[in-house]
């Protein structure tokens, strides 16, 4: 009776924590996305102090260590007067990590737009900007998509340690299930492939259907 | 004697109206008898490796001229410079009267700034060796989106005159046709559709048929032939085709090791070259054919 009792609160914090690790991972993942876009263009800027302020970001996100960023957002801006909710610094502290690299991925993917893109929009005088958004972004894209699969997926199961900013996400959820059952292997399954089912069942579709979107005229398919 | 008067003032007025028209036909003159391009001691090195050296060069209005020479001669970076694809060290290039590379400040010629390259480069047009077509666009997505986001057409306009322009390379039926499902005469074609789109009064030629399979030569040939007997167009083409120089070409301009060796009417220089390098190159070229 004990038991059943336990295994039902159990499940039903598992639950929770699937839906807190899915929320995390989404609100993140458009931090991520949106702040790597901006970065990524920021870092090939003809702007020297744009550029600079870029590296900076970059190297600093993607130089230290993500946990110890969430604890710097968490336990030391507190102590300038910056308190932050747990789920802020959930939400921006690893999307503001992520997009470090997602910015290296922006930069690399529009360097290698083809050389004759950049000239074609020379002769016909398109303004930089234009060309930017028009032609080398789109194409730019389509490049940098599988990484950012790979990425997003890596940040999917890095939204574990939020634990030590005290959210019970999938992975605590789990562990204190099993604490509470004694059941480590079910528990510990469970966990194990909800992260598995997560990644392939939202991002390894995501990512698919925006490669499809973008390859318009770079695969040859069947005239419509 | 009043009469006498008003008819004195009309006849006064209707002789400042002559000379303003004779100074409007010797504005035109002047304008018609200037050179389209001008290349002004023009010299272009990469770090200590010179690669044009004094180019001097002047190209007349609907003036149709071929460059010829052995690869490494120059002959492409004289259009890339001119499309403003690379920089020059020395000289300044002069497009439709006025300075390209450089501009006036007071009293100055200072070198031009983005605003001032992008007026007068919108006289130039260029169709690459590897098409540079966007692959994401279609032909008719190719062709409208610089005259919408640059000359301001609407979209309707642009459509309009992008499909009399592709239908003009014999393309109507593929418009919307992405890159890829296009062979490589084709996709030429687009680019050659797309950079007449802008309404450039000078359009450059760089090796464009080199990447096409040899049965696709042709087509691209005779649009560009079209071009030059229809079309009030300034040409400058580099290019491997002897054959199709000699016919099209008011001068020909062999290049050599970073200048103009030698220079003339087809005829001449295909028929009597007068350097010796110039004899080499065309035996040779015409050897292997």
């Amino acid at each position: 009776m004990m038991n059943e009792l336990a295994l039902g609160f159990s499940v039903a914090a598992l639950a929770k924590g699937v839906i807190i690790t899915l929320v995390v991972t989404l609100a993140s993942s458009l931090v991520a996305i949106v702040l790597g876009l901006i970065v990524g263009l920021i870092r090939i800027s003809l702007l020297w102090p744009l550029r600079w302020f870029g590296v900076a970001y970059i190297e600093f996100f993607r130089g230290t260590s993500m946990l110890v960023q969430v604890y710097w957002w968490f336990f030391v801006l507190p102590i300038f007067g910056v308190a932050l909710s747990p789920w802020t610094v959930a939400i921006f502290g690893i999307g503001m990590n992520v997009s470090g690299y997602g910015a290296e991925l922006v930069r690399a993917a529009i360097q290698g737009v083809d050389r004759g893109q950049y000239e074609a929009s020379i002769a016909l005088n398109l303004p930089r900007l234009t060309a930017m958004r028009r032609i080398f972004l789109p194409q730019a894209i389509r490049a940098m998509l599988p990484a950012w699969g790979n990425l997003l997926i890596d940040l999917l199961k890095s939204t574990s340690l939020i634990f030590f900013i005290t959210i019970t996400e999938l992975t605590t959820a789990s562990k204190l299930a099993a604490d509470a059952t004694g059941n480590y292997l079910l528990f510990f399954a469970v966990a194990l492939f909800g992260y598995y089912v997560i990644a392939r069942a939202l991002i390894t579709p995501l990512v698919r259907w925006l490669e499809r979107r973008f390859s318009r005229g770079f695969v040859r398919e069947a005239q419509a | 004697m009043s009469e006498t008067i008003v008819g004195l003032e009309n006849l006064t007025k209707r002789c400042s109206v002559l000379e303003e028209l004779k100074l409007g036909i010797a504005r035109t003159e002047k304008v018609m008898s200037e050179p389209m391009v001008r290349f002004e001691n023009v010299a272009k090195r990469y770090g200590t490796l010179s690669v044009l050296d004094e180019l001097n060069l002047d190209i007349a209005r609907n003036e149709k001229v071929c460059i010829i020479g052995p690869s490494g001669s120059g002959k492409t970076t004289v259009l890339r410079m001119l499309m403003t694809l690379e920089r020059i060290n020395e000289g300044v290039i002069w497009v439709d009267g006025e300075p390209l590379t450089h501009m006036r400040k007071n009293g100055q010629m200072v070198p031009a700034n983005e605003r001032h390259l992008r007026r007068v480069r919108g006289k130039i047009g260029m169709v690459f060796q590897h098409f540079n077509l966007f692959p994401h666009m279609t032909a008719l997505q190719n062709c409208v989106e610089a005259p919408i986001s640059v000359l301001g057409l609407s979209r309707q306009e642009a459509e309009t005159r992008a499909a009399e322009l592709l239908d003009m390379v014999g393309l109507s039926d593929k418009k919307n046709h992405f890159p890829i499902q296009l062979s490589g005469g084709q996709k030429q074609r687009v680019a050659i559709a797309r950079a007449l789109a802008m309404r450039p009064k000078v359009m450059l030629f760089d090796e464009v048929t080199s990447a096409l399979d040899p049965e696709l030569v042709g087509e691209v040939l005779n649009v560009i032939r079209k071009l030059g007997t229809e079309h009030d167009l300034t040409m400058l083409m580099v290019t491997h085709q002897m054959a199709f120089a000699k016919e099209f070409s008011d001068r020909v301009c062999f290049f050599y090791g970073g200048k103009i060796a030698e220079q003339g009417p087809p005829d001449q220089l295909f028929g009597d070259p007068q350097h010796e390098r110039t004899r080499q190159f065309l035996s040779a070229v015409l050897e292997a054919r």
